[in-house]
C-alpha cells in the first residue's frame, strides 16, 4: 500500500517555474532518496510536502486519499514530519525543550508539564548516546553547542513528531561517521515500523548505503524512480545529468589555454581553515581556474581566506613568488588581489551612496589618495564602467537605481581602474541577467588574456565549463578531483561533486 | 508641483522655513526677539551647539548605532581645564587650546577603543564615559578653584572681529566649510559614508573600518573640547556641569538636519540649521518663561517627532 504520492505536481515563482512536474511515490516502510542538482527543483517538492509552500496544480494523496496541506501545521496533523536544512532551533532554550517544541506536555491546560517533558526528550536524547559528543547533555542550551550537535538536536525534533512520513533534507552535511551510522541504525529502525522516509543527501555512499528507492529530479521534473539495489551510481548521475553530459566543454568558449611558461600568478601550498583543509593548486598568468563541486564544499571559503578575510588559517601562499599572507582585505589589496562575492548586498554595495563612491574604493586605497577630486576620478571611472558596458543615467545617481545585473558592474568595475593580479571570483553571476552576464564573461577573458590569474567559483556548472580551462573539484573541503582538456564535462564534474569525500 | 514638494520636503529647507517662522513667532510674543543684536548673540550661542554637533554627526554617519553621549561631559571638562590653564591671561590661550584638545582627543579615544576593541555598544560605551568624566568633575572642583577666561577668549567669542560678526561666528563657518569639504570631497569622508551604509562591504573594500571608527570619536571629542573653550569664552568662567545640555541638543540638531540615526545619509549643512534652530526654540521658551526643566521636556519631545517624522521606515531599523 503506498502511503504518500504526488500526481503533476507544480510550482512557479513568477515567470520562473520552479517545478514542472513532480510525480512521487513513497510507500511504507522504505527510505527513498531524491537527487537533483542545486536548483532542480527537490527542495521545492519537499516544502510542498511539508506545508510550507502551496502547489499551483496536481495533487497529493495519503492512503490513496486526496488531502489539501495548507501549511505546516495542517502538514503535522496529517502526519508528515520535515528536518529542516536551514537548521530551525530557539538558541536560548535547553535541547530537551528544543526537542519537545511541537508537542510541549501540558498541565492543567497552561503549564508545561516539566517532568512529562524530560521523559519525552529522553528517549529521543537517548537514541544519540554515546556518539552526541561532549558537552552534550538535556539542559545544555543549544546555543552553545557544536554545529553537528545542533545537527543531532534537529533530528531528534524531527523524530520526536514520531509522523508516519518524514522528510530529511540533508541531515548528515554536519555529522561525522560514528553519528550517520548511528541515524542509519534509528532509521532502519523506523523502515521497520512502516514509516515512509523521504532522504536528500549529497553523498553518494550515504545514498546505497540507507536508500531503497531514489527518484532524480532534473530542471524541474522527476525523470525516473529506480530501485537503488538494481542500478550504480553512474546511472544515477547520468539520468541527473540528462543527454549531453559527456560531451567536453565547447572548445570555442574556452578560452586559449594558458602556458605556465608565462609562470604562476598565484601559488596556494597546503592551506587549511574552517570550512577547508589542505588545499593545494597553482594559477598560472592567463588562466582561469575554475573551483567547481556542490555548494558550500569550501570553495568560497578559499577564496575569502585568500582574500584574508578569515581569521583563521594555516598554509602558504605566494603571488608572483613573494609570500603571500593578507592580514585583511586591505592588506590583500594593497598587494595586487581582488575579491568580486556573489552576495554583493552584504559584500559589495554600498548602499545609498552614488554610483562614483562605489567605484572608487580600492582605486583611493591602491593610490593612498586623500583629496578626491571629481574630475580626475571621474576620468577614472568611465573607462572601467564602459569596460563592462554598466548602463546608468550619472555618477551621481546612488547605486540602488541600478538592475542588480548592472550594480554587480559597478562592484566589478571597482577593480579595473588600478588592475589586481589575482582575481578571485565568489559566484560572481548570482542573480544577476543573461546579458549581464554575457558581458561578465566576455571581460574575465579579456583580463585573462592580459595576463592576469583567476580563479572562478561558480553555483552554475555550465559557466565553469564553458570557461575555465581548468576545474577543480571541491568535496568536503579538498580538492577531489582535478578537470582539464577532454575531460571537462558535466559528467565528470557531476561524478566528483557526487561521490564520498 | 512635484519638484517643488520634494523640494520643500528637503529637511534643510523644512529647517530654514521653521527658522523664520520661529523669529517671527518670536518677535511677536516679545518685541526685539528678532533683532540684529539678538540674532547675533543667537547665532554666538547656536555656533557653541553647532561646534558640538559637528563631532556628534560624523559619529552618527559613520553608522553601527554610532551616537556621542559623552559630549556634554568632555564640554564641561574642557572649560574647567581653559579655565585653569589660561586663568584670565591672554598668554595662556594657546596652551589651553593644545591642552583642551589633548583632552578631547583623549576621550575620544577610549570612547573608539571601547567600542572597536570591546565591541561595547557606543550608546553604552559613551554614556558609561559620561558618568566617568562627571565623576572627574566633582574631584576637580573639590581640590583647585576653576580659572577665569582670558580677555582675548572672551572678545573672541563675544565682540566684533570682522563685518561686526564675532570670531566664534567666523570660526563656526569656517568648520563648516570645512566640514562640507571632508564630506564630499576626501576619501575620508567617502570612507564614512561607507562604513555608515555598509560596514561589511567597505572592510572587503580595503576601508579601515577600526580606525576610521575611532579617529570619528576622536574628532566628536576634540570638537567638543573646542565648544567648551569657546563657552569659557562666552560665560567668564566655568561653572558646575556647563556642558550638560548639550548631550541631548547635539543630537537633536543632527537629526532635525536630516542625518539618518542609522548611519550614512546626510551632512553637516543641515545640521548646522538644526542647531540655530534649536537655539532660538529655547529663546523663544525662555521668552515665555519656561524654565530650564520644562526646556528639556520640549526638546526630549522635540528628537521623538523627528523621529516620527524622519526616522519612520527603514532608518533606525537597518
Amino acid at each position: 500500500m503506498s502511503k504518500l504520492t504526488l500526481n503533476g505536481v507544480s510550482k512557479a515563482y513568477g515567470a520562473t517555474l520552479a517545478l514542472r512536474r513532480g510525480d512521487l511515490e513513497i510507500a511504507a516502510g522504505e527510505v527513498h532518496v531524491l537527487m537533483g542538482s542545486n536548483g532542480s527543483g527537490k527542495s521545492t517538492l519537499c516544502k510542498i510536502i511539508a506545508g510550507s509552500v502551496r502547489p499551483d496544480g496536481g495533487e497529493i494523496l495519503i492512503d490513496d486519499r486526496s488531502v489539501t496541506i495548507s501549511g505546516p501545521q495542517s502538514a503535522r496533523e496529517q502526519g508528515i514530519g520535515i528536518f529542516y536544512q536551514e537548521l530551525s532551533l530557539a538558541a536560548n532554550r535547553s535541547v530537551e525543550e528544543n526537542v519537545c517544541l511541537a508537542m510541549l506536555p501540558v498541565k492543567a491546560g497552561i503549564f508545561v508539564d516539566r517532568a512529562a517533558m524530560k521523559a519525552l526528550a529522553a528517549r529521543y536524547i537517548d537514541l544519540f548516546s554515546g556518539v552526541s559528543g561532549d558537552g552534550f547533555a538535556a539542559e545544555t542550551l543549544v546555543g552553545n553547542l557544536r554545529a553537528d550537535q545542533r545537527q543531532l538536536v534537529e533530528i531528534m525534533k524531527a523524530l520526536a513528531s514520531e509522523a508516519p512520513i518524514l522528510i530529511f533534507d540533508e541531515p548528515t552535511s554536519a555529522l561525522d561517521r560514528a553519528q550517520v551510522d548511528r541515524f542509519f541504525h534509528i532509521l532502519r529502525g523506523l523502515k521497520r515500523d512502516g514509516r515512509g522516509i523521504i532522504f536528500i543527501s549529497h553523498r553518494m555512499d550515504e545514498i546505497t548505503a540507507i536508500g531503497d528507492r531514489v527518484t532524480i529530479i532534473r530542471d524541474g521534473e522527476t525523470i525516473k524512480t529506480l530501485n537503488l539495489s538494481e542500478t550504480d551510481p553512474a546511472t544515477v548521475i547520468r539520468l541527473m545529468v540528462g543527454g549531453a553530459g559527456d560531451m567536453p566543454a565547447s572548445q570555442s568558449s574556452a578560452p586559449a589555454v594558458a602556458s605556465f611558461a608565462a609562470g604562476a600568478a598565484m601559488t596556494v601550498d597546503r592551506l587549511s581553515g574552517a570550512g577547508f583543509r589542505n588545499v593545494s593548486f597553482e594559477v598560472a598568468k592567463g588562466e582561469i581556474l575554475g573551483l567547481g563541486g556542490l555548494h558550500g564544499q569550501g570553495q568560497s571559503a578559499v577564496l575569502r581566506a585568500i582574500f584574508g578575510a578569515s581569521s583563521e588559517m594555516s598554509g602558504e601562499i605566494r603571488i608572483g613568488g613573494d609570500r603571500f599572507d593578507a592580514k585583511s582585505p586591505r592588506d590583500a589589496i594593497r598587494r595586487g588581489c581582488a575579491y568580486v562575492s556573489g552576495d554583493r548586498g552584504r559584500d559589495g554595495v554600498i548602499a545609498g551612496r552614488p554610483i562614483i563612491e562605489n567605484v572608487t574604493p580600492i582605486h583611493y586605497l591602491r593610490d593612498r589618495l586623500m583629496i578626491a577630486r571629481p574630475s580626475s576620478l571621474k576620468a577614472k571611472a568611465m573607462p572601467a564602467l564602459e569596460a563592462m558596458h554598466t548602463k546608468f543615467a550619472s555618477l551621481m545617481h546612488p547605486i540602488n537605481s541600478l538592475s542588480g545585473g548592472n550594480q554587480q558592474k559597478v562592484i566589478i568595475a571597482r577593480w579595473l581602474i588600478d588592475k589586481p593580479d589575482v582575481l578571485l571570483l565568489d559566484d560572481p553571476t548570482k542573480g544577476i541577467d543573461l546579458s549581464a552576464k554575457a558581458d561578465l564573461f566576455a571581460l574575465i577573458r579579456q583580463l585573462a588574456s592580459e595576463g592576469l590569474g583567476i580563479l572562478l567559483y561558480s553555483s552554475e556548472d555550465a559557466e565553469l565549463l564553458g570557461n575555465a580551462n581548468r576545474i577543480l573539484v571541491f568535496n568536503g573541503g579538498s580538492v577531489t578531483r582535478e578537470l582539464t582538456g577532454e575531460d571537462r564535462t558535466r559528467y565528470n564534474l557531476y561524478q566528483a561533486a557526487y561521490e564520498a569525500a | 508641483m512635484n519638484a517643488v514638494l520634494s523640494f520643500l520636503k528637503k529637511p534643510l529647507v523644512i529647517a530654514l522655513i521653521l527658522i523664520v517662522a520661529l523669529l517671527y513667532l518670536g518677535e511677536n510674543l516679545s518685541p526685539g526677539f528678532a533683532s540684529a543684536d539678538q540674532i547675533l548673540r543667537l547665532l554666538i550661542v547656536a555656533s557653541l551647539l553647532g561646534i558640538v554637533a559637528a563631532g556628534q554627526n560624523v559619529v552618527i554617519l559613520g553608522g553601527r548605532e554610532g551616537i556621542d553621549l559623552s559630549v556634554g561631559g568632555v564640554v564641561s571638562l574642557s572649560a574647567i581645564i581653559a579655565g585653569n590653564v589660561m586663568n584670565g591671561a591672554d598668554g595662556g590661550i594657546v596652551p589651553a587650546i593644545l591642552a583642551c584638545l589633548a583632552a578631547g582627543a583623549f576621550f575620544g579615544l577610549l570612547n573608539g577603543l571601547g567600542v572597536t576593541l570591546l565591541r561595547i555598544p557606543p550608546l553604552v560605551m559613551t554614556l558609561g564615559m559620561l558618568g566617568v568624566l562627571q565623576g572627574l568633575l566633582v574631584v576637580i572642583r573639590n581640590g583647585i578653584p576653576s580659572g577665569r577666561a582670558a580677555p582675548g577668549l572672551s572678545a573672541f567669542v563675544t565682540q566684533p572681529l570682522a563685518l561686526g560678526i564675532p570670531g566664534i561666528i567666523w570660526l563656526w563657518i569656517a568648520i563648516g566649510l570645512f566640514m562640507a569639504f571632508m564630506l564630499t570631497r576626501t576619501v575620508f569622508g567617502h570612507r564614512i559614508y561607507a562604513i555608515g551604509s555598509n560596514e561589511h562591504a567597505a572592510y572587503m573594500a580595503g576601508v579601515p573600518v577600526r580606525r576610521m571608527r575611532i579617529g570619528l570619536f576622536m574628532i566628536s571629542g576634540m570638537f567638543a573640547a573646542i565648544a567648551g573653550l569657546c563657552l569659557l569664552g562666552y560665560s567668564g568662567s566655568s561653572f558646575a556641569n556647563v556642558g550638560e545640555q548639550y548631550m541631548l541638543s547635539s543630537i537633536i540638531a543632527v537629526v532635525f538636519g536630516g542625518t539618518s540615526l542609522a548611519g550614512g545619509k546626510g551632512g553637516y549643512t543641515g545640521t548646522m540649521a538644526g542647531a540655530l534652530l534649536l537655539v532660538i526654540l529655547q529663546g523663544i521658551l525662555t521668552t515665555v518663561n519656561i524654565d530650564e526643566s520644562g526646556r528639556q521636556m520640549v526638546f526630549g519631545a522635540t528628537l521623538l517627532l523627528l523621529m516620527l517624522f524622519y526616522g519612520r521606515g527603514k532608518a533606525m531599523r537597518a
